[in-house]
């Protein structure tokens, strides 16, 4: 009998050896960095070292190409297994044809089971159907230096977008001194923050559109927002934040030129490697005059082409990269929000004072309304560059406020929201 | 003939092709998102490229951007030229010194230059403020007109090594005697330098120029870098507007190929004609 069973085992492994010998899968990853892809790097090693006879090739695009690469590749469908997809890029390829459908996968799954409120949705965004297994979550917050904003005698973060302006005024001085870090360069996200917080009636499936299917853009409160916006701009960022991307904002946050900052988890990466211990903190995103503020659930996740050979063996992978110990690690290391709660409950990091601004949204969700982003409209993309156009004409005075607002209505009434 | 197959074959491959299924590209409707269902639409593409509110301020930048690059290149080669013609010590180490910029990558200058004009980190404005020029930073990425003066002067400061390296060439072809006689018959520098030097390096001069323009037109490397067009659009020339398209428009590569057959009707035009003034100029010689 053992000798029996013994020969099931041999012929087993041996069976499992010749199906994955000399696999090769192709990965590609949209965020590239050089740290994030030695974090990568990592976790393939380990699963290699799992699994002998897979390989897996890495490709690392720079980010500012990223998008159009995977666009490319998958359209031509190039040999590929394991793609990265974030929330704005699902759509395009799901539309293509190209993402396999991941449901007979994620059902089976035991991960699943244990996401966070919102992952799932996120995940069928598109069709109602699982096109990626999520990996990291991105929700805006607020990051502040209180170092700085003590020496103006300013406890604590502010609350309100009304206390936020207040204090970035008065602690503006034009020379050395700003409140707020502006995003210039692809602004979407961080002026849709301030405008949609002067509504209570977001809808949350669109953050275009109120609860009554009215485009947000047309209401008078729209007005009232972007002209606060464009005061920020103004009266407490410095001139050149109007050419301000990533890199120059947390640059002016890291400085101490702008105390404050919105951005995502990811910041926290570049934070804690620049700055000591308790130098930052976060908080929730001030409300605005409607007494909300609607972060939108930003999540990227890994996807299979509906192409691939190796399917199975790319699922593999998905799921150990997925695994709590390999997640957290990469949400640590990297800056993101994991998706599996039993992190949350297992890492101290995750419950530690960083978190605090996330932590505190999370646990109040009518305040602090989760809404989503039209990424599954065909005139998405193109919405990038006219909102950044546009806001760029707004803070040089070569366009009105109203006239910028007919402008979005326009566009979005066009695309059918 | 058949010599010329394998070099017929090279070009045609490398150059003939590509400008080809670019032109085709440019009358249908090849987005990576309807790449299965790919027809031709006519002259669509150009009528959006046309119609567009900011195709005009477009070509008014394109058209400053050369002009400036390649007017201040020349001058600054040529003076360059000038200094370097007669023999001195080190003239070697220095000579690799000033074309160093021609060497680099035109994507890197462009970030470099961007941090050193940054308006609030920059190292220009740290100079000019400690020496008591200015007051506070100047935003040069906030103003259209001081974001183009930037541009420019980087432009300038990569590429007027290439005309001081062809003027010098043409400099050290002239010969000796020819200033000889010219300083016998009393001929001050001045006189020297417009009836002798300017005549002779006259066809490397206009071929630079020439070759200058076709360059500087399709050059977007240092604007992307520093602005990617902005603010507002004051930065944008064709080349850099036809990279946005594809970035910024679900991927549009119809579109941005009927900007590049734009891009090469101009520079075809602009060829034909300089050819044309220059050859009837010589003939009046």
């Amino acid at each position: 009998m053992r000798k029996t069973l013994l020969t099931l085992v041999l012929l087993c492994v041996l069976f499992t050896s010749i199906l994955f010998s000399n696999t090769t899968l192709r990965m590609i990853q949209v965020f590239a960095s050089p740290e994030r892809t030695k974090i990568i790097e990592n976790i393939i090693e380990k699963f290699e070292a799992l699994k002998p006879g897979v390989k897996i090739e890495l490709i690392s695009p720079p980010y500012e190409t990223a998008v159009s690469k995977v666009n490319i590749m998958m359209s031509n469908e190039e040999p590929l297994d394991i793609v990265e997809v974030s929330d704005w890029l699902l759509s395009g390829l799901v539309s293509m044809g190209v993402l396999e459908n991941l449901e007979r996968y994620i059902t089976r799954s035991e991960q699943a089971k244990y996401w966070v409120d919102g992952v799932v949705e996120a995940a069928r965004t598109v069709n109602n159907t699982a096109y990626i297994m999520p990996n990291a979550i991105y929700v805006k917050t607020l990051f502040y230096r209180p170092d700085i904003l003590e020496k103006y005698n300013i406890l604590g973060a502010p609350r309100s977008m009304g206390e936020m302006m207040a204090i970035c005024q008065y602690i503006t001085n034009g020379r050395d001194q700003y409140g707020y870090s502006y995003r210039g360069i692809d602004p979407v996200n961080f002026m849709d923050l301030v405008l949609c917080s002067f509504f209570n009636d977001i809808d949350p499936a669109c953050m275009y559109k109120t609860t009554s299917g009215k485009i947000i853009f047309e209401d008078p409160r729209a007005l009232e927002g972007l002209k606060f916006y464009i005061e920020l701009y103004h009266k407490a960022s410095p001139k050149d934040s109007i050419s301000w991307g990533f890199d120059e904002q947390v640059n002016a946050f890291v400085s101490g030129l702008t105390p404050i900052l919105f951005q995502d988890p990811d910041t926290t990466a570049l934070l804690n490697y620049l700055l000591t211990t308790g130098v930052y903190k976060t908080a929730p995103l001030p409300v605005g005059p409607g007494g909300k503020v609607y972060p939108t659930f930003g999540f990227g996740g890994w996807g299979i082409p509906s192409y691939s050979k190796n399917k199975d063996i790319a699922w593999e992978f998905i799921e150990f990269f997925n695994l709590p110990e390999n997640a957290a690690y990469f949400c640590k290391e990297y800056g993101a929000l994991p998706v599996d709660s039993r992190i949350y409950e297992s890492d101290p990091y995750f419950g530690s004072a960083v978190f605090d601004g996330w932590a505190a949204m999370f646990d109040d969700p009518v305040t602090y309304q989760i809404t989503a982003y039209p990424i599954d409209n065909e005139l998405w993309g193109e919405w990038f560059r006219l909102q950044g156009d546009i806001q760029e004409r707004l803070l040089m005075n070569r366009m009105t406020p109203e006239r910028a607002l007919q402008e979005f209505t326009n566009f979005w009434k066009d695309a059918g929201i | 003939m058949a010599l010329f197959i394998p070099t017929f074959s090279v070009i045609g491959f490398l150059t003939i092709y590509p400008t080809i299924r670019g032109f085709i590209l440019s009358f249908q409707n090849y987005t990576v998102f309807n790449i299965r269902r790919i027809r031709y639409i006519g002259l669509q593409n150009y009528e959006r490229v046309l119609q567009s509110g900011d195709f005009g301020l477009i070509l008014w930048n394109t058209f400053v951007w050369i002009f400036f690059s390649v007017l201040f290149q020349m001058l600054l080669g040529l003076g360059l030229a000038l200094l370097m013609r007669k023999p001195f010590k080190g003239r070697g180490i220095y000579a690799g010194f000033v074309f160093y910029p021609w060497a680099l990558s035109g994507f890197a200058i462009g970030l470099i230059w961007r941090w050193l004009f940054d308006g609030s980190f920059g190292i220009i404005n740290d100079i000019l403020i400690r020496l008591g020029i200015i007051e506070r930073g100047i935003s040069f990425f906030s103003d259209p007109v001081l974001a183009m003066v930037a541009v420019i002067t980087v432009n300038i400061w990569y590429g007027f090594p290439f005309f001081a390296i062809m003027i010098l060439a043409a400099l050290q072809g002239i010969p000796q005697d020819v200033y000889e006689s010219a300083w016998m018959d009393g001929a001050n520098p001045i006189n020297t330098f417009f009836k002798v030097t300017l005549p002779f390096i006259r066809p490397v001069l206009i071929n630079t120029v020439l070759l200058r323009v076709i360059w500087v037109m399709n050059y977007p490397d240092i604007i992307y870098a520093m602005t990617r067009g902005g603010p507002a659009k004051a930065t944008e020339i064709l080349s850099v507007y036809m990279i946005n398209i594809v970035f910024y428009e679900n991927n549009n590569f119809s579109k941005a190929s009927a900007v590049g057959v734009i891009i090469i009707s101009i520079l075809m035009v602009f060829t034909t004609f300089t050819y044309l003034v220059t050859n009837t100029k010589r003939m009046e010689l």
